[in-house]
């Protein structure tokens, strides 16, 4: 047996020292006190480098864009699986479809790009650079009318073709700042296949605006601060005549002389891939 | 048969004449046997067990030699039948130790796996398998993430197992290697006969001294036919396995063999289970349970606060994984393992060697060592110390390498003197040692001689040649134990007289003198001269010494012409009246380096107790000698002669050093001999039987005391089984104490024991700087997690990362600290209170956790929000991202400038997240490894390159930073991104703040010493 002197002392709460977790009132306070300026000092020292920080950075251009040489691409409508599963029959299967694409051309109307953005010279870039220091804000955009989708405009066929067994999918290339996605005049463009099992079930495709392209005025991006009303370029897809009854996978990818698609990992940069399906019961 | 065994001198080699069956017991295993013809039998043999009996204790010792003959069907002058041998033998087995049981190494490795750490990290493993057996089943994209995660960890707790294990093995190995150093037993067996282990000394022929040998009983011990003991143990009839015999005949009837034996028993009590565990191990469980502990804490807290937020159960199972994972020291037990061992290492050079690692730290929190005396604080070999002739003393020099002074030989009485003393010697040097220093060379003579033979040689030249130049005419070996003399022709052949010397005891040698030498002159040897020889004997003898005196007589020529018969037996020549000429002392000297290493522990706060089996005035000597005693220092008995009054009368409080002998030690309570230990500090314990070593080191450890014993018989291992640290002599020392032992001395030397504790105290030192460094960037892995679960921001550091911060860039520094230098001369501090000092105290966890940690959390966030912010993610953006962030259909989700960012390229910037927080806790950790350089100094005093390792440290760590974040393919593999050159510079500012705010705390600690802030701060 150990001859302990100390005996065992309670440690939560010690009557006789009035310590409590070993450390008196005072002793506490004092602690206390110090951890609370060291902290203050570090959370001062904090909030101070990156304030520094955040003065180093540009307001309208981000100071690196490593991650985005190639922009991603993404679908409307767009669900969470990448997948267009519907039937015409059935108005409730595609009615969340065309109420999405309602929504999001909205902003296209002509009407509103016309009150807002300027009609601009085709196959040239919109170059508005800054002089020097002086910022040649807000900067202006360029028109994409919701009519140049034509049959996708939703404005003839409101259902967009998904009554009818031919629906649109509009297709939009994600927003990179100073992106420039072609050169010597060559708009980008889309093309759309399917993955080689299901190529016979894609059927003929039409696209809008013609060829599909992504129209060189609409580039570059200046940042959401800069050029407030700029207007996404659409490419819109119409699936004229898709098997039905069959999943088909189909893979669109951007055309241009200076993107690439990007690599194994990312399947989404420079190209989109979905899914559709268009059951109908009487065939 | 032979059962029956003759116990002869052990300068064997030179005894020619030696009938059969004479056996040589030397060693514990060293036992030979000759034939008829004096040739060795070369054969190796196992031995063979003549027969045994079963109990340990029993009345062997008491009963009559018939009843003994009785017991074991045995006759004493004939020993066993060949049949009743070769049946023992199949009943008993070999006579031989068994080897101690070992741990089977599956279960070594087992227990590598298996430890508290290394389940947590189990569990981790399987709530990953489990997550990822959901996530796959529901088919959710980066499931695999989970899989790989899960492989990782069990890769983790493999590993590094594997690691342990080695570590394990190898220091085993060291163990095992270093046996093969120690002569191994060679067992020569002769005919059917056997060699005994135990034997009963009921049969004694003649006059026999039989001496119990080793360090431990350096006065021999004589045994006798007689029981005089009932305690077998103490009993003169009983010699034990293992003992040396140094001189003498005896016959012996075995009683005990193997395991058996007392010693068996001892051996296998003392490698038996119940080791206490080493005060490390008990600091490193401690320590693992507190971590474990708040690891589970923190994890099980996040994990309801996740649940409670909203989180999924799964989601908030992999936080509670992701917290162990960050909040556990994954590489801690490997450093440490490798600091201990780097250790011994260093010790093995210094003739130290350890074999239990965490001996090395025991070494340095030892506040009592129990010393053995000869060999240990005493070069063993006797040495002529001082000689008195002329009326005045002389001191020899006695150092190791006779760099001392010499005495005056100029004197016509000193070559008397020192003729008689080479003349009346049996000693020789055994042949081809020319080239060696005399000192070292090899004699074949008993101690006394052998110092005479040394002394001779060295003052007056060649000893061997001189006696030559003398004819030996005729040798009156010791016709009683205290005299010697020989009757030899003078150098001269034109004087034909005969010169008789005699040594002996000097009161027996005064007797036969008339006449004494002084100054070249014979004087009559009146009361004035006896006085003064008295006066000389009695100091002599008060330093300890062994004193004999010398005289001679030139015999007259016409009395005894050329040719007369000398007859040693008839003694028809003058043996009284003869001239003296003086005295020689001897003692075994202190070896030089001893004063200084004893002086060392005192200032060391080490208390060095000696605990000989010598005569109390001999053992106090020495004490005083090295300084166990220090000068000025009473015992009880000195301050009662000083005040003239009774022993009792004397206030026991007022001597500080104290002697006990063995027969007082026997009558003292345990209460008693505490009270001793506590009210003298220095202390001596003199004539004590190896029970009572055991009993002072358990009276030590009472008093809590951590116990360093040193001991080289076979009877120390119980003693160093019990002391927290047993050292045993490599030279000197037996297999069995070697195996009870944790650590051996290769030159069993007292001074290297010092060296050890210095190197015990500076690896207590840097384990404690070591798991700061280690501890430290747990809190800037855990900080990501709790700001990602509670803020949801996108995850700055990942499981991976987290892992190989652990495991591949900080183990080289955290290592590199075990070769810092001591800050201050860390052996004049006290020895640590293992209660009370405890390796990892609050004040290193809080600093390491709630300052340095903090600061390098804030340096983590800040490097993070900048990647994030120059990439287009301001601050205030990322709070509440998490789960847009983390949404795998999210293809387009906008940062700050209208960017849209598609699922893979923000998982790409996440792991450029990790990166720079992972780059941010590295060069925090340069700055930490600075800062754990010193507790107290500054690093400026300390020196930034002095220790080389930490430098080439930091540089691999550099390396290796750089290493995973450039080399191509680490993004997919480990999650490494190639970062921007100058976020590497981002967390610079939080290093120099570390670097410069832990300045500022040691100045403060130096500045005010047991201030507030000395308190709090300092670790």
């Amino acid at each position: 047996m150990r001859a302990d002197t100390g005996a065992k002392e309670p440690y939560f709460w010690n009557p006789r020292t009035h310590e409590f977790l070993g450390r008196t009132a005072s002793s506490w306070g004092l602690i206390l006190l110090f951890y609370l300026v060291f902290y203050i000092f570090l959370g001062g020292m904090f909030i101070l480098t990156m304030y520094v920080m955040l003065l180093t950075l540009d307001d309208y251009k981000p100071t690196y864009q490593d991650r985005l040489a190639t922009p991603g691409m993404m679908i409307r409508p767009r669900s969470e699986a990448m997948e267009i599963l519907y039937n015409p029959q059935d108005t409730e299967s595609w009615d969340r479809y065309t109420e999405a694409l309602d929504i999001f051309l909205a902003p296209y109307n002509n009407s509103v790009q016309v009150q807002n953005n300027d009609d601009c010279l085709p196959d040239n870039y919109f170059i508005q650079e800054d002089s020097g220091e002086v910022r040649n804000n807000p900067k202006r955009s360029c028109q994409f009318n919701r009519t140049s989708l034509d049959a996708c405009s939703g404005i003839i066929d409101r259902t967009y073709g998904y009554q009818t067994g031919q629906p649109c999918v509009l297709i939009k290339l994600n927003r990179v700042i100073g992106m420039l996605p072609g050169k010597d005049g060559q708009s980008p463009y889309v093309t759309c296949g399917a993955k080689k099992e299901d190529a016979d079930a894609i059927g003929e495709l039409a696209f809008y605006p013609p060829n599909g392209t992504f129209n060189l005025m609409y580039f570059p991006y200046y940042g959401k601060k800069a050029q407030v009303n700029y207007s996404q370029p659409l490419v819109a897809v119409k699936f004229l005549n898709i098997s039905v009854n069959t999943d088909v996978n189909v893979e669109c990818k951007i055309n241009s002389n200076t993107l690439t698609t990007g690599g194994e990992r990312d399947k989404f940069a420079g190209r989109v891939s979905f899914k559709l399906r268009i059951t109908s019961s009487n065939n | 048969m032979i059962k029956n065994v003759v116990l002869q001198t052990t300068h064997f080699f030179y005894e020619k004449k030696i009938t059969k069956s004479i056996f040589y017991l030397q060693d514990s295993y060293n036992m030979f046997e000759m034939d008829g013809e004096g040739k060795w039998n070369a054969a190796y043999i196992p031995f063979i067990v003549p027969f045994t009996i079963g109990q340990f204790l029993q009345d062997d010792h008491e009963i009559t030699i018939e009843e003994l003959e009785m017991r074991y069907t045995t006759s004493v002058t004939k020993g066993l039948t060949s049949r009743m041998a070769s049946e023992v033998l199949e009943r008993d087995g070999p006579n031989e130790l068994l080897p101690p049981k070992g741990t089977p190494e599956y279960i070594k490795f087992a227990r590598q796996l298996a430890g508290g750490l290394q389940c947590l990290m189990w569990v981790a493993a399987v709530i990953c398998f489990i997550a990822f057996g959901i996530e796959f089943s529901r088919g959710t994209l980066g499931c695999f993430d989970d899989l790989y995660l899960a492989i990782t960890l069990i890769t983790v707790v493999v590993v590094t197992g594997c690691f342990g294990y080695y570590q394990e093995f190898k220091s085993t190995n060291i163990i095992a290697s270093f046996k093969n150093l120690v002569p191994q037993v060679k067992i020569w067996k002769y005919r059917k006969c056997m060699v005994i282990s135990v034997c009963i000394l009921g049969q004694l022929e003649a006059n026999l001294g039989l001496y119990l040998g080793g360090c431990w009983e350096s006065e021999p011990q004589s045994k006798t036919p007689e029981c005089t003991h009932e305690n077998p143990l103490e009993t003169k009839n009983i010699a034990f396995f293992s003992t040396t015999c140094l001189e003498g005949v005896a016959t012996g009837t075995v009683i005990n063999t193997g395991d058996r034996t007392i010693i068996g028993r001892i051996a296998s009590l003392a490698s038996g289970v119940g080791n206490e565990k080493t005060p490390i191990a008990i600091e490193i469980e401690h320590f693992v349970d507190i971590i474990a502990g708040l690891a589970i804490f923190f994890g099980f807290t996040f994990f309801v606060v996740a649940m409670f937020i909203g989180y999924a159960f799964l989601e908030a199972m992999i936080f509670f994984m992701a917290i162990v994972v960050a909040y556990v020291p994954e590489g801690l037990l490997a450093t440490v393992t490798v600091c201990l061992s780097l250790t011994a290492k260093r010790l093995a050079r210094k003739n130290c060697v350890v074999k239990n690692l965490e001996a090395v730290e025991t070494l340095g929190s030892t506040s009592v060592i129990c010393s053995d005396k000869t060999g240990t604080l005493t070069q063993n070999r006797m040495t002529v110390a001082h000689l008195w002739f002329d009326n005045v003393i002389h001191a020899a020099d006695t150092t190791e390498d006779q760099s001392g002074q010499s005495f005056d030989q100029s004197s016509e009485t000193w070559r008397s003197l020192a003729r008689v003393a080479a003349l009346c010697n049996r000693a020789i040097f055994k042949p081809n040692q020319e080239s060696l220093p005399i000192p070292s060379r090899i004699v074949v003579g008993d101690a006394s001689e052998t110092a005479l033979l040394k002394f001779t040689e060295l003052t007056i030249g060649n000893t061997m040649e001189y006696r030559e130049r003398f004819k030996k005419v005729v040798e009156v070996p010791f016709n009683s134990t205290n005299k010697f003399q020989v009757i030899h022709e003078l150098e001269d052949p034109l004087d034909l007289r005969y010169l008789l010397v005699m040594k002996g005891a000097p009161e027996r040698i005064l007797e036969r003198c008339s006449t004494i030498l002084i100054k070249g002159q014979e004087l009559p040897l009146d009361e004035q001269w006896r006085e003064a020889f008295q006066t000389a004997y009695m100091d002599l003898g008060g330093l300890g010494e062994r004193v004999l005196g010398f005289c001679h007589i030139y015999m007259n020529e016409k009395e005894f012409p050329r040719g007369y018969k000398f007859e040693s037996e008839e003694m028809n020549f003058p043996t009284s009246g003869l001239c003296f000429a003086g005295l020689i002392s001897m003692i075994d000297p202190p070896r030089a380096t001893v004063p200084d290493a004893v002086m060392k522990c005192r200032t060391a706060g080490i208390r060095v107790v000696m605990v000989t089996g010598d005569h109390p005035i001999t053992a106090r000597a020495i004490a005083a000698n090295v300084g166990i005693i220090s000068e000025g220092s009473e015992t009880i008995e000195d301050i009662a002669a000083r005040k003239r009054i009774p022993v009792e009368q004397v206030n026991k409080r007022d001597a500080r050093a104290c002697v006990i002998n063995g027969g007082q030690l026997k009558d003292m309570s345990s209460e008693e001999l505490d009270e001793a230990l506590r009210s003298h500090p220095e202390m001596v314990f003199a004539r004590t039987s190896p029970q009572q070593k055991l009993i002072i080191v358990e009276s030590c450890q009472r008093l809590g005391s951590i116990v360093a014993v040193t001991g080289d018989g076979v009877n120390d291992s119980p003693a160093l089984k019990k002391a927290d640290i047993g050292i045993a002599m490599g030279i000197a020392g037996s297999d069995a104490a070697k195996n009870a032992a944790d650590m051996i001395l290769l030159d069993d030397n007292f001074a290297s024991i010092v060296t050890g504790v210095e190197q015990g105290r500076l690896i207590f030192d840097n384990l404690k700087k070591s798991i700061a460094y280690t501890l430290t960037k747990n809190i800037p892995e855990l900080t990501p997690y709790l700001i990602y679960i509670t803020v949801s921001v996108p995850l700055p550091l990942g499981c991976i990362t987290i892992l190989f911060i652990e495991l591949a860039t900080d183990i080289f520094p955290s290592v590199s600290l075990a070769y810092e230098k001591a800050e201050s001369d860390i052996m004049h501090l006290k020895p640590r209170n293992p209660r009370k000092d405890r390796l990892v105290n609050e004040a290193l966890a809080v600093y390491s956790y709630f300052q340095i940690g903090a600061i390098q959390s804030f340096a983590g966030f800040t490097d993070y929000f900048t990647a994030m912010a120059q990439e287009g993610w301001y601050p205030l953006l990322c709070v509440g991202l998490r789960s847009q962030w983390e949404n795998v259909h999210l293809q387009d989700l906008q940062d700050s400038y209208g960017q849209e960012w598609t699922y893979a390229q923000r998982l790409y910037q996440e792991y450029t997240c990790y990166t720079v927080f992972f780059v941010s806790i590295e060069i925090c950790q340069i700055s930490d490894v600075l800062i754990r350089k010193t507790r107290r100094l500054s690093v400026f005093q300390q020196g930034f390159f002095r220790n080389k390792v930490l430098v080439s440290a930091i540089v691999f760590q550099l390396l290796l930073g750089n290493l995973l974040c450039y080399c191509p393919g680490m993004p997919n593999i480990f999650n490494f991104m190639p970062i921007r050159v100058q976020w590497w510079f981002v967390p610079v500012p939080y290093g120099i703040l570390i670097f410069v705010y832990d300045e500022i705390r040691k100045l403060g600690v130096r500045r005010y010493p047991g201030s507030w802030w000395d308190q709090e701060l300092y670790y």
